[in-house]
């Protein structure tokens, strides 16, 4: 085996993962029982969703949630691929294709839910 | 020396549960739910595009998601999202030295709770319909 | 006397590896080492296969048998099969295989390097004996002042390594053996080890399926260790923000 450790995971990658694991099971809580229980039809209809994310606190609560499903998600894969032991030059490859995933699909849920919001008829 | 001598299948040994324990099993369904759930989130946040297409899209869609066979699959969904949040907190627990020595306890449990909310949200899932 | 029949795991130099049959007279109180030494006495003198102390503590006798990682000394027959069953044994996994059952446990003793395993250690780091591991309570104290030291439970077997899920992927993930060598050292009086322990082929590929623990033919429960050695360099990177 080498002599310098292999850098390419740390505790605070770790913690970052379940930190935002922890978050996702509470807001998952709130979703789920919003999404499948409190909702007459299930939030199932167009309209229904539209007024539902009028609620300001709705739309933070949707944003941070995409937020960490995209953080923990990614992490997630990234430490089964490491779990591959892959050449340090595919996992910089990896990190910088997982960071520019990371931030486009964040970006297109975000625009997502306000150009949904604005759908008022 | 051969190159394949280090005796293993690689990856395929994650998977493989033959002469395996409790904590094997807890960790197969963990990856294996992990992988199902990412591949659900990116695929959910594509359907979910609809929305921004108008009513009539997204309607339509939600019209085709009544059948049967995306229940199920919805029903996959949270059994795995209920799986992979109960294991994570016993695994949250076990990595701050909680509970290790009752870590098959803990991932029974894990398992029966996820039975038990399948099964509460598939009898409202089924007579909602 | 039973009679049970042995399937062993064949591989000379770069041939493909096969399985041979052996009908094997044995008493069922013998151990699973002791049919294979009578396969190589009295049937083939090709195989090969490791074994010195019959007493579990040189650790040269590691073997999955019927699938599963057990220090075959110590393994008793009637344990594992019954009369007229099969006992397949086929070497550990996650080594380079030598020669039909013996692997090359020299990547394990790199590692064990690599962590400085200690040869023998304090008596207040033994693991209690009980469902919870930890020191005892009251550690004796030689007459003559100082401490006892005693030697370490691990064997260097190799087993922990041949059930873990994740040095099947990862040949430089350090693994459950040289990881529990680590915590038993302790990173508040080893500092050095902390960059080790801390890395990617530290305790964060360990994803806590606890294959170790439930094969370890010793008292040294690797996984509980990793998962003391998780909370050991948490508390100290949150003490460096922290202050």
């Amino acid at each position: 085996m080498q002599s310098t450790p292999k850098s390419g995971e740390n505790f605070w990658l770790w913690f970052l993962k379940i930190a935002s694991g922890i978050l996702i099971l509470f807001i998952l809580a709130i979703h789920l029982t919003v999404n499948h229980f409190t909702a007459p039809n299930g939030l199932l209809s167009h309209r229904e969703v539209v007024a539902y994310f009028q609620n300001p606190l709705v739309l933070f609560m949707e944003g941070l949630f995409l937020l960490l499903l995209v953080i923990h998600s990614l992490l997630g894969l990234r430490g089964i691929i490491l779990d591959l032991n892959p050449p340090e030059s595919t996992r910089r490859l990896i990190d910088i294709i997982f960071l520019v995933v990371g931030t486009i699909v964040s970006l297109y849920g975000w625009w997502l839910l306000f150009a949904v919001r604005s759908l008022t008829s | 020396m051969k190159a394949d001598k280090h005796n293993s299948k690689g990856f395929w040994d994650w998977f493989n549960p033959a002469g395996r324990d409790a904590g094997g099993w807890a960790f197969i369904l963990n990856r294996l739910s992990a992988l199902g759930l990412a591949f659900y989130l990116y695929l959910h946040l594509f359907v979910l595009g609809k929305l921004a297409q108008g009513p009539d899209a997204f309607d339509q869609f939600v019209a085709a998601a009544k059948s049967p066979l995306y229940t199920v699959g919805e029903l996959l969904v949270i059994a795995a999202a209920l799986y992979h949040g109960l294991n994570g907190v016993r695994l949250v627990l076990n990595s701050f030295n909680i509970g290790v020595p009752r870590q098959k306890q803990m991932f029974y449990t894990a398992l029966l709770l996820t039975v038990i909310g399948t099964i509460i949200f598939a009898a409202r899932m089924f007579t909602a319909s | 006397m039973w009679k049970i029949t042995y399937r062993i795991r064949r591989q000379k130099g770069d041939e493909a590896s096969h399985y041979d049959t052996f009908q094997v007279e044995v008493d069922p109180e013998e151990y699973v080492l002791d049919g294979i030494e009578k396969i190589w006495a009295f049937e083939d003198r090709s195989l090969t296969f490791r074994h010195a102390c019959h007493h579990s503590t040189c650790g040269a006798c590691g073997m999955r048998v019927n699938g599963v990682e057990k220090l075959t000394c110590i393994t008793k027959i009637k344990d594992v099969t019954q009369d007229g069953g099969t006992l397949t044994v086929d070497p550990l996994r996650n080594f380079p295989v030598v020669s039909d059952l013996v692997v090359d446990l020299g990547p394990l003793y790199r590692k064990m390097e690599a962590v400085h395993a200690p040869p023998v250690h304090p008596l207040s780091m033994t693991p209690w004996e009980g469902e919870d591991i930890r020191p005892p309570k009251e550690v004796p104290t030689p007459p003559e002042g100082g401490e006892y030291i005693r030697l370490p439970d691990c064997l260097e077997c190799g087993i922990c390594i041949s059930a873990c899920p994740v040095a099947a992927s990862d040949p430089d993930y350090l693994g459950p053996a040289p990881l529990a060598a680590i915590q038993i050292q302790g990173l508040e009086g080893h500092p050095e080890l902390l960059a080790l322990a801390d890395s990617q082929q530290g305790v964060w590929r360990c994803h806590s399926a606890f294959e170790c623990s439930a094969v370890c033919p010793s008292s040294v429960d690797p996984g509980w260790r990793i998962m003391d050695l998780r909370r050991q360099v948490t508390a100290r990177r949150l003490k460096t923000i922290i202050g």
